[in-house]
């Protein structure tokens, strides 16, 4: 790396809130605060503000725990992977073992405070750089807790003392992880502000030979920072269970991204020496206001990214101007007018582009106000970008476009049970009229859903059902066993009954796609005997690697007689593979779109597709939300007139879209989703 | 000297021969060479992109947006094609693209002096959600005839894609052995002030890896988009992760300055023979991660304990990230 920077200990005012240029994020958190409060309903509330905070917990745990390992010039690519780890350890010896729960909290403390042993070993004992062993933990034990829980297993029944920790109010008012969230804070500011031990993390950050020289037992500090980065991802990970009320493998995936952001944009060198706790603070929530406000005002939450992305070169380089005079030789050298000129031009640009979508706010602001009381319809996909849920909004905004609602679809970008939760709290904070949310996750989703209901706003499942008292309505398109059944009756009908086939599923730890592949082992061990599933391999939504995945199967299973992929993107990836290989007598079926597969159904590689009309599904959870609203859907009800689907029937509290279709060769033309 | 140089390298290699010669017992089936075209094949866009990688973190830089990078070049040949340009000039397009975002990151890091971690950080959350704004998670579908395979046969297409491959590897190795500008690249990354002082301007090395990286990524887009006959939005996801991986586990130092393109391409073959070696073995996939990660540890921590048992324990700065 570059020669590090020259620091200069200057006790001002000044220099003390911000040595590395926490007061440019101070200001751009001001200004998220000052512009949302105007544009985003409910957003400057004393509940909202604790809501924020109560959301930020986890990765605030984490963040707090990289800025030293940051501090030392070290990074922890692991965080989140320990704490899918420690929560499938806490899940285990509650639910499953069902120790007593401070044994059980003591054993995930434990599991975390093991993992940052390992990487603290690796990295003083053998000398590695964190960078390769924390990727290589990373791997490692994600896979243990994937490996040990088959990827499928999702703890819940925890105690309620457990689910007070991340879901209840101290007094009604404060979130009962605030707290437990202060103390680390407090201890964090301690121990590196006002300690040896920080000041000895510096040093070394700044010139390790240097510290060693000094007298500093350089190994074991590092040590020491990379072990409580583990002990705070089994505490993040206590925190992050009892939020969601469920373990899996799949806690915590991506965190560590999410932190690593929050310490940089905190103003933490990447090169080691600098950064403070109360920069990572501002870092953390200068994200955490700016995807709350965005979900408060309805906005595409792709803009965080892009939003974020901006914020951390627009700090950066303020940061930089801010500092010019004081710069060492080295870094005036590199400041000559022309380059002046692309760096005025550049904020220039920035400044134009914030000012521009300010306009943009303040223009959309106006426009609820115009169409006076439009319900407003949350509906929630599981995965944002999924194609599948690409051409359910479809329909659903031809719904809403025909009576006349607004709608706002949002909704995580991958499977993530905790996002799905954080974006339904803002809808009820925003006070939407109905929410319908495709469940990721029934145990982790049910008690926010409740909150809602207790708030007065109709709530409806849909795709996937959460726990029956937490809504009003399921729209109900196919049962799981259901699809399961069908999938495997349709590749008996090709395979003779007989003879071996594989599943291409998504992710491991997708919850739908196992409970399919458990009814699909149910049903060939009632009726098809003579089937073999031969193996299951993940895709992770991915077309191409669904695509690599198959052509190994090809190769490892030479006579395999049929592909089955029971994700999206999976099928048109396998459909791929089988072709290239130019192996003929492979059929490939599943679980995927017409509009994705209609090539390889006339070029007669897949023989079957078997879904639903994911557009009219869309419509009908639009249309019966907005009957819901408007008081026209009473309890008791036997069937609803949902527009040009004409009358759909309603048993009990389930909408019912009806069966499966098979698309085929003969069929697949006349559908274009 | 030889030796100590390319232990790394070294051990990379004794672990491929290990998996090697089990596969050899347990599944001689594994070294079919219609196997091993597809393993190749399927690698391609890993090993391209870890091939610009190496440049970049020789120079003591990193670039954690090529995943991101990758899915608007792919996404973005994809409607260059479908607007009815022949799919050469598309490609041509696409790589300028490619080459323009290496710039954008290539010039905060080196004229802004800000770390190329957090540039990179930003392109690579910036890019991506502007992708799925973008598009909003639609497929590319509907491209010419022409697309796939670039308009060849499959296997002519694929002679095509490892060729280019391969020789743009050799050409990296030799360039940065032999060229003065490949010179300038571990001159800059072993000591930016030295380097100066020798007459080379850093900054400019710097912006020139990023571009090439950049360009690099694109090609390896293109390449793995025309073996499809449809585009998904959402491609690319983990790229960044996997070159670097190959990268550090193929030797170079993340310090700068120290490593190789060889080196690499062994780290490539490492990483890219793990998954499917474990699937011909029969291994559950669930346990497959679990797996990789511990072959990558024990790996990397194998090279360490013949320096421990060496020359005694380096200090902590030199295995500094």
């Amino acid at each position: 790396m570059p020669a590090t920077l020259q620091q200069r200990e200057r006790r001002t005012f000044w220099q003390r809130w911000s040595p590395n240029g926490e007061l440019c994020i101070l200001l751009a958190l001001a200004l998220e605060i000052f512009v949302f409060s105007l544009v985003a309903p409910n957003f400057f509330t004393r509940e909202n503000l604790f809501e924020v905070i109560r959301l930020s917990v986890e990765v605030g745990l984490l963040s707090l725990a990289l800025t030293p390992v940051i501090i030392t010039g070290g990074i922890d690519l692991s965080v989140g992977s320990v704490m899918g780890l420690s929560a499938v350890v806490l899940g285990a010896c509650v639910s499953a073992w069902h120790l007593p729960l401070g044994v059980a909290l003591l054993l995930t403390l434990l599991t975390g405070t093991a993992a940052g042993a390992l990487n603290a070993t690796l990295i003083t004992r053998f000398n590695l750089p964190p960078l390769i062993v924390t990727l290589g933990s990373m791997s490692l034990l994600r896979g243990i807790a994937e490996g040990a829980t088959g990827a499928a297993i999702n703890y819940s029944n925890f105690p309620p003392s457990l689910l007070f920790l991340g879901q209840g109010y101290i007094g009604g008012i404060v979130p009962a992880q605030f707290p437990l969230f202060l103390a680390v804070l407090a201890c964090y500011a301690v121990l590196l502000h006002k300690s040896v031990i920080g000041r000895a993390v510096r040093a070394i950050g700044f010139n390790a030979p240097g510290a060693r020289y000094a007298g500093i037992p350089v190994a074991r500090r590092v040590g020491l920072v990379y072990l409580l980065a583990g002990v705070m991802s089994g505490l993040a990970a206590i925190v992050y269970v009892a939020h969601l009320g469920q373990a899996k493998s799949d806690a915590g995936t991506g965190y560590e991204l999410a932190a690593i952001t929050a310490v940089v944009l905190g103003g933490t060198s990447v090169f080691g020496g600098r950064g403070t706790v109360w920069g990572t603070m501002l870092g953390l929530f200068s994200i955490s206001v700016l995807q709350n406000g965005l979900r408060l005002a309805a906005f595409p939450s792709e803009l965080t990214g892009v939003l974020t992305a901006l914020l951390l070169i627009a700090t950066i380089v303020s940061d930089r101007l801010a500092r010019r005079p004081a710069t060492t030789q080295e870094t005036e050298e590199f400041m000559k007018n022309s380059q002046l000129a692309i760096l005025c031009g550049t904020i220039l640009a920035g400044a134009a582009l914030v000012a521009g979508t300010n306009v943009w706010l303040f223009r959309s602001l106006a426009a609820p106000t115009q169409v006076g009381k439009k319900p407003v319809i949350a509906v929630m996909p599981k995965a944002k970008g999924d194609p599948y849920f690409v051409s359910c909004r479809v329909g659903a905004e031809e719904a809403a476009k025909a009576l006349g609602v607004q709608l706002i679809w949002d909704g995580p970008v991958g499977l993530d049970a905790a996002k799905q939760n954080e974006v339904v709290e803002s809808w009820i904070t925003r006070g939407v009229d109905a929410i319908a949310v495709s469940v990721e996750n029934q145990a982790g989703i049910s008690t926010v859903l409740r909150k809602a209901r207790s708030r007065g706003i109709k709530v409806l499942t849909w795709d996937a059902d959460a726990a029956p008292d937490a809504r009003d309505y399921f729209i109900n398109q196919a049962t799981p066993q259901g699809i399961a059944e069908t999938l495997t009756d349709e590749a008996a009908r090709l395979m003779n009954s007989r003879g071996q086939f594989a599943i291409v599923t998504g992710a491991l730890s997708a919850a739908n796609q196992n409970q399919w592949i458990e009814f699909i082992k149910k049903r060939l061990a009632e009726k098809y005997p003579a089937m073999e599933l031969v193996t299951i391999r993940p895709s992770d939504d991915d077309r191409d690697k669904a695509f690599a995945e198959t052509q190994t199967l090809l190769r490892v299973y030479p006579t395999l007689k049929l592909v089955m992929g029971i994700a999206a993107p999976a099928v048109p990836g396998a459909a791929e593979a089988v072709r290239q290989s130019g192996r003929t007598g492979v059929n490939v079926i599943g679980l995927s779109l017409p509009n994705l597969c209609k090539r390889y159904v006339h070029d007669g590689i897949i023989q079957s597709v078997v879904l639903w009309n994911t557009t009219n599904l869309g419509y009908l959870t639009v249309y019966t939300a907005a009957e819901l609203v408007e008081k026209k859907l009473q309890p008791g009800a036997t069937g609803i007139q949902a527009g040009r689907l004409g009358e759909v029937v309603i048993q009990g509290d389930q909408v019912i879209l009806g069966k499966p279709m098979i698309f085929n060769k003969s069929n697949i033309d006349r559908f274009n989703f | 000297m030889t030796t100590s140089r390319f232990r790394r390298e070294l051990s990379v290699a004794a672990a491929i021969a290990v998996i090697s010669i089990v596969m050899a017992i347990a599944a001689p089936r594994f070294f079919a060479p219609e196997n091993q075209l597809d393993l190749l094949l399927a690698n391609v866009p890993v090993l391209i992109v870890a091939v610009g990688m190496t440049m970049t973190i020789l120079t003591g830089q990193i670039d954690i947006s090529v995943g991101s990078q990758f899915a608007v070049c792919s996404v973005l040949s994809g409607v260059l094609a479908s607007m009815g340009l022949p799919v050469w000039v598309a490609a041509l397009l696409t790589c300028a693209i490619g080459g323009t975002l290496g710039a954008v990151n290539g010039a905060l890091v080196a004229w802004f002096g800000i770390p190329s971690i957090v540039v990179t950080l930003a392109a690579m959350v910036g890019l991506r959600d502007a992708l799925r704004w973008a598009t909003e998670g639609a497929w590319i579908q509907n491209l010419p005839d022409g697309f796939q395979w670039f308009g060849l046969s499959q296997s002519g297409s694929a002679a095509l894609t490892a060729g280019i491959a391969f020789s743009l590897a050799a050409t990296a190795a030799w360039a940065l052995r032999n060229l003065a500008a490949g010179r300038m690249i571990y001159a800059t990354g072993s000591d930016a002030g030295a380097a100066r002082l020798a007459g080379i301007d850093p900054r400019r090395v710097t912006f020139w890896t990023f571009v090439t990286l950049g360009v690099l990524t694109a090609i390896a887009a293109v390449l793995n988009a025309v073996r499809f006959n449809q585009i998904p939005s959402n491609t690319g996801l983990g790229l960044e992760l996997k070159a670097i991986a190959a990268v550090v586990v193929g030797g170079t130092a993340v310090t700068g300055g120290k490593g190789s393109v060889a080196g690499t391409m062994l780290g490539v073959v490492l990483l890219g023979t793990i998954g499917p070696a474990l699937t011909y073995m029969g291994v559950n996939a669930y346990w497959e991660r679990a797996a990789e990660g511990s072959i990558i540890l024990l790996a990397i921590a194998a090279d360490s304990i013949h320096i421990r048992s060496g020359k005694g324990a380096r200090n902590l700065a030199t295995a500094r990230a």
